[in-house]
């Protein structure tokens, strides 16, 4: 029988995130949603961003007020500097503080070297990467004054191990996380830095390669756990991370991927 | 207790758990509701005062001295849990010890004690246990040490055996799966027996802290949170990881450090 979480993760007991406010980017679907409803079951009152689904968006933070939190949605272009720091001050304007930043907006694109245009170089680069950082940056300000803040950075298996195809997309998670190390170093004592690197999670950015039965069955068997993971597979983790109880832990990558990269 | 929830109680094995990141683990797990079985070397003092927390916690306890590189020792005393307890969720290897200073004052008795205590007593703590752990698809969390990680020339066979350890969470998560997952931890600089010498010297305690980013050296606690989080079902996707849990340490080389 699979163990059940909730005897660890009750709030106000462990992993509790009460009395904090947390931006989720990429919170309207995937892991950022998971992300969203897993921070809200541990207390957090969540700012669920979007790109352009409005209405996934607001069905997400109706569903955390429905777990008795409050949210609000916020849209941006990621890939857009002054949007990313315009949703970031209405994240932190909304009850005038931002105690965490979670960075799941992200699009993958898989092709091969040839394939490879201008455009769609700085298109994975600008809203994997500098999404990503131009986020932090826009809300260390907030950080720097709640009680115990943290980022959590969503990176990627091709962070590290790589693949063939979409070479720019596994550049920019690799610099997801030295961006984690980097920021964790600099920003330390005051904000922790840490991030967590899926392998293949069932969500709308890899929905053609799932629903293909060959490459579904390929990877379940390519996982020594047997099967793909699921967006609620890695909420767990960025709670973890984003809580008191992981108050020593900052520049960690921590992979999600059911051993996948073991061998 | 109702036959349901007598079928829920979980049960966790924690070698070392008589003092140090041991005992916060043991702690720990029982106030998450687990009920104990947990190893030391000689200390039974500490052994009885962990012991009673976890009884304070409402949970059972069960404790035997046990040799952690002596494989008989080990087996015998899974048996014994597995008796007393009926089950078997989550086993946590931290039974571990340092050695003498300096990177050619190592014994080759001591490699062997420094080897087997820290390296080898996980993998048995493991094998004697992988059956119960398969049963419950449960998980492994073995200690490790960002000395793992990073030059530690002032304990070279300490150092070594815990990247032994960081290697075999990997082969052992693959060896395991699917049904048990195991991870490892890799603690920087915590406050334990295992530190005192260091941590009550003010000049050493202060120059260990100038390479922790966030400014303080580890409590067990801190490392007992990432064992929770790992043994949990929180971590259900998680195997063959190292977590490393260090104030940020290892990001702080020489060139990266403030003046
Ligand atoms: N799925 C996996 O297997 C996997 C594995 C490793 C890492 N990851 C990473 O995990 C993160 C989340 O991925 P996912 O699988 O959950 O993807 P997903 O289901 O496709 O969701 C993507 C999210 O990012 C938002 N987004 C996309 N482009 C954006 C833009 N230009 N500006 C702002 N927001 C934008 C989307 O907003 P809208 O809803 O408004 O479109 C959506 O909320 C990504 O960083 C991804 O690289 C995923
Ligand atoms: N403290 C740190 O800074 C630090 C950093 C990284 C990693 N670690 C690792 O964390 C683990 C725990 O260290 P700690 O700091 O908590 O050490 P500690 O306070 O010295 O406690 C060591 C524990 O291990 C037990 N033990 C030692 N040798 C044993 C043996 N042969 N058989 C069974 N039990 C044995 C001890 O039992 P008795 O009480 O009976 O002696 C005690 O419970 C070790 O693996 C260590 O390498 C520690």
């Amino acid at each position: 029988m699979a163990f059940s979480y909730s005897t660890l993760f009750l709030p106000g007991s462990v992993f509790d995130l009460s009395d904090s406010v947390v931006l989720v980017t990429g919170g309207s679907r995937g892991i950022g949603r998971a992300v969203v409803l897993e921070l809200a079951r541990a207390g957090a009152d969540v700012v669920v961003h979007y790109h352009t689904r409005e209405e996934a968006a607001a069905s997400v933070a109706q569903e955390v007020r429905a777990l008795g939190r409050e949210s609000m949605v916020v849209a941006a272009n990621v890939a857009k500097r002054e949007q990313v720091e315009r949703m970031v001050r209405a994240a932190g304007e909304w009850k005038g503080r931002l105690d965490g930043l979670v960075t799941s907006a992200g699009v993958y694109r898989g092709p091969s070297i040839e394939e490879v245009t201008v455009e769609g170089w700085e298109e994975v680069f600008e809203k994997n990467l500098g999404g990503t950082f131009w986020a932090v940056r826009a809300a260390v300000p907030w950080l720097r004054k709640a009680p115990a803040p943290a980022v959590v950075t969503i990176s990627s298996i091709f962070g590290s191990h790589p693949g063939i195809g979409g070479a720019p997309y596994q550049m920019a998670k690799a610099g997801v996380e030295q961006l984690t190390r980097a920021l964790a170093l600099e920003l330390s004592p005051e904000i922790r830095v840490n991030s967590v690197a899926p392998g293949f999670v069932r969500t709308d950015m890899n929905r053609g390669a799932h629903e293909d039965p060959e490459f579904h069955r390929a990877i379940a068997r390519a996982t020594p756990l047997g099967r793909w993971g699921e967006p609620e597979d890695v909420a767990p983790a960025v709670r973890y991370l984003l809580s008191r109880e992981s108050d020593w832990v900052t520049g960690a990558v921590l992979g999600i991927d059911g051993g996948i990269a073991l061998r | 207790m109702n036959a349901r929830a007598a079928d829920e109680q979980k049960v966790a094995l924690v070698t070392g758990g008589s003092r140090g990141i041991g005992r916060a683990v043991v702690v720990r797990l029982a106030r998450a509701g687990y009920d104990v079985a947990f190893t030391f070397r000689q200390d039974a003092e500490s052994a009885r005062a962990t012991a009673a927390e976890v009884t304070g916690s409402g949970r059972r306890a069960f404790y035997r001295p046990v040799d952690a590189c002596d494989e008989k020792e080990v087996a015998g005393f899974a048996a014994g849990a597995r008796e007393e307890f009926g089950r078997l969720d989550t086993v946590v290897a931290s039974a571990g010890i340092t050695g003498a200073l300096g990177w050619d004052a190592v014994s080759s008795e001591e490699w062997r004690s420094v080897f087997e205590t820290n390296l080898v007593g996980q993998y048995w703590a493991v094998r004697t246990t992988a059956s119960d752990l398969k049963k419950t698809r449960g998980s492994v969390v073995l200690v490790a040490s960002i000395g793992g990680l990073t030059a530690y020339p002032e304990q070279v066979a300490y150092a070594a055996a815990k990247a032994g350890t960081i290697s075999l969470a990997r082969s052992l998560a693959f060896a395991l799966a699917p049904e048990v997952r195991v991870n490892a931890v890799a603690p920087g600089w915590v406050r334990t027996d295992m530190t005192a010498g260091l941590y009550d010297e003010p000049r050493a305690r202060a120059a260990i802290v100038r390479g922790i980013p966030r400014g303080r050296w580890g409590e067990p606690d801190d490392v007992a949170s990432a064992v929770v989080f790992l043994a949990s079902d929180g971590a259900r996707f998680i195997t063959g990881e190292t977590l490393v849990v260090d104030g940020g340490n290892v990001l702080s080389w020489r060139a990266g450090r403030r003046r």
